[in-house]
């Protein structure tokens, strides 16, 4: 019998001929534009139309100096924290309908989380607008109960915040909803045959046990959230912009790539930050809970 | 024996269930309405509003065209990522954790940065071709998945099952056809769907690159969001409702695929 002949042979080279297109690609098209953006944030300044070439802060300076564009950084902030809030208290009890719900209601309340996804998220957004607008669903709603001046919420921070739940809440269920189901159901029955209310069950056993969800969760609301556009610009229209529209109208309207980039590499960052303390601080605990546990 | 799912967590559960669906029920709601401004509750009935939409040429051409760029987009996403993974999974690769490193980064940084850092690039380079941009713009948030997903799948895949069938004789092409590709078929399709959607939903990237012949469905919403009042554009909505629906459905039912595996 001759020798078997296999299928992935050959030198040792053969790996990088097939990992190398792939990686160069994303090298040229991702880690070089966005390296050199901001490499342009501090390389360069624009006063009165004209680049100024030469190392400098002055574009990260004029972010936190100047009011308007304070405010702005601020409500990204605040806005991406309170989504990651409001998506933690919408998913969980979704999250442990489909880890310990049984197959069918599980099944069901994935396929309504998910199916959303693939509706796209301008078309997401604009379903807010119609039930949030002074004609809207939700003022319908409120005059049949009998308020008679419903608050009108398109157009203000607190649509923004609405609509970002509603766009991400399926990035922070879905990982809370792994995490759960690998807690070991046996935990959870010796805590209620000890005497454990449901609420005290939730509190003491499922929350501290799924905080390796709840911190992924959060690092992708937080960071998909800070950095949403379209969502705040139909939402909030010009009351209530983000940092994404900031980036937008300096680079679209005003043409001050410097300052843009500098606030895209701010954006950025905060993002990377925020990935990292979430996931930090979630261990840091479950691993003291854990510890404890034991 | 299920006290976790007793009738309390179902109820929080159908509520806010009911509150998921709620924006993508009323715009139904609203595109039948016969009056020529949006209300709620909708007056009369009337489908006068999908068949505006649906002999409007811009409309047609904007959705062609994305399904156009995501077809594109979707076969250079998988003939470069289909290779990659194979090399990550099959092969050992020095410096492998750079690589994966550089292969997952665009899944981490806001795809309003990454855009507007490629038409920063693009700006520096002269270039003017908008397609190609465009190709380019959603490929780099497409490889990722492609990749993980595909690579997923070449890790599950039953290795005493080649070496049995190559040690019966089965030359390497029918072990490819025959063993390994029903077992990876299923990590090409899921990454193939996905990057086709992520590319045809994509705002964040096309909002930098597009131009005026070449305008993506999801910037076409929005400018009609933008500047009508009529019901036309509840109309619209609907009709990218009832597709991701569909579409939905055929991921699930035809080609069998969850779509919570789509999402992971």
């Amino acid at each position: 019998m001759g020798r078997v002949r296999k299928l992935f042979s050959g030198n040792r080279y053969t790996g990088h001929l097939l990992v190398a297109p792939a990686v160069i690609f994303l090298a040229v098209w991702f880690l070089w534009p966005v390296l050199s953006m901001a490499w342009l944030s501090v390389s360069a300044r624009q006063v009165d139309g004209v680049m100024i070439d030469g190392f400098t802060l002055e574009n990260y300076a004029r972010l936190f100096s100047t009011d308007l564009y304070f405010r702005i950084l601020i409500r990204t902030v605040r806005v991406a924290l309170m989504t990651s809030l409001f998506a933690a208290l919408f998913a969980y009890p979704l999250a442990i309908a489909i880890a310990r719900g049984g197959p069918s209601l599980a099944r069901l309340v994935t396929f309504t989380i998910l199916a959303p996804l693939l509706v796209n998220v301008v078309v997401r957004s604009y379903g807010w607008q119609t039930i949030l607008n002074k004609t809207g669903a939700l003022a319908w709603a409120l005059k049949l109960v009998g308020v008679s001046n419903p608050p009108v919420l398109l157009y203000t921070e607190w649509a923004v915040l609405i609509a970002c739940v509603h766009v991400y809440m399926p990035f922070m269920a879905m990982p809370l909803a792994a995490a759960i189901g690998r807690i070991d159901r046996t935990v959870e029955e010796a805590a209620r045959v000890a005497g454990a209310t449901g609420l005290a069950v939730f509190l003491k056993v499922i929350f501290p046990l799924s905080l390796p969800g709840l911190a992924v969760g959060a690092s992708l609301v937080f960071s998909l959230s800070a950095a949403a556009y379209v969502t705040p610009q139909i939402l909030g229209g010009n009351f209530a912009p983000l940092l994404g529209t900031l980036v937008e109208q300096q680079i679209l309207t005003l043409n001050d790539w410097p300052f843009g980039a500098a606030i895209s590499t701010l954006l950025l960052a905060m993002v990377l930050a925020a990935n990292l303390l979430f996931l930090k601080l979630a261990n840091r605990h479950f691993a003291r809970w854990t510890a404890g546990a034991k | 024996m299920n006290e976790t799912a007793g009738p309390l967590l179902k109820i929080t559960a159908g509520i806010i269930l009911l509150i998921v669906i709620a924006p993508l029920v009323v715009p139904i709601l609203m595109s039948i309405s016969d009056t020529p401004y949006i209300v709620f509750p909708p007056q009369g009935f009337t489908l006068q509003w999908y068949g505006a939409v649906l002999a409007n040429p811009e409309a047609r051409g904007s959705f062609l065209f994305s399904l156009e760029l995501a077809g594109i987009v979707t076969a250079l996403s998988l003939a470069l990522g289909i290779p990659c993974a194979v090399g990550l999974t099959r092969y050992t690769v020095p410096g492998q954790n750079i690589v994966l490193g550089v292969i997952l980064s665009p899944l981490i940084v806001p795809l309003i940065v990454t855009g507007v850092a490629l038409l920063q690039l693009f700006a520096m380079l002269g270039s003017r071709a908008t397609m190609m941009q465009l190709v380019i713009g959603h490929t780099v948030i497409c490889l990722p998945y492609v990749i993980r997903s595909v690579s997923a799948s070449f890790l599950l895949v039953n290795r005493s099952l080649e070496d049995a069938a190559s040690v019966l004789g089965a030359p390497p092409h029918v072990v490819a056809a025959r063993v390994i590709w029903p077992q990876v078929r299923p990590g090409i399709l899921a990454g193939g769907i996905f990057s086709f959607i992520v590319s045809f939903d994509d705002y964040p990237i096309s909002m930098w690159l597009a131009d005026g012949n070449h305008f993506p469905v999801p910037l076409y919403l929005y400018t009609v969001i933008e500047r009508s009042f009529d019901p036309s554009i509840a109309a619209i909505a609907s009709l990218m409702i009832f597709f991701a629906l569909l579409l939905a459905l055929v991921i699930e039912k035809v080609f069998g695929i969850s779509l919570a595996r789509l999402a992971s």
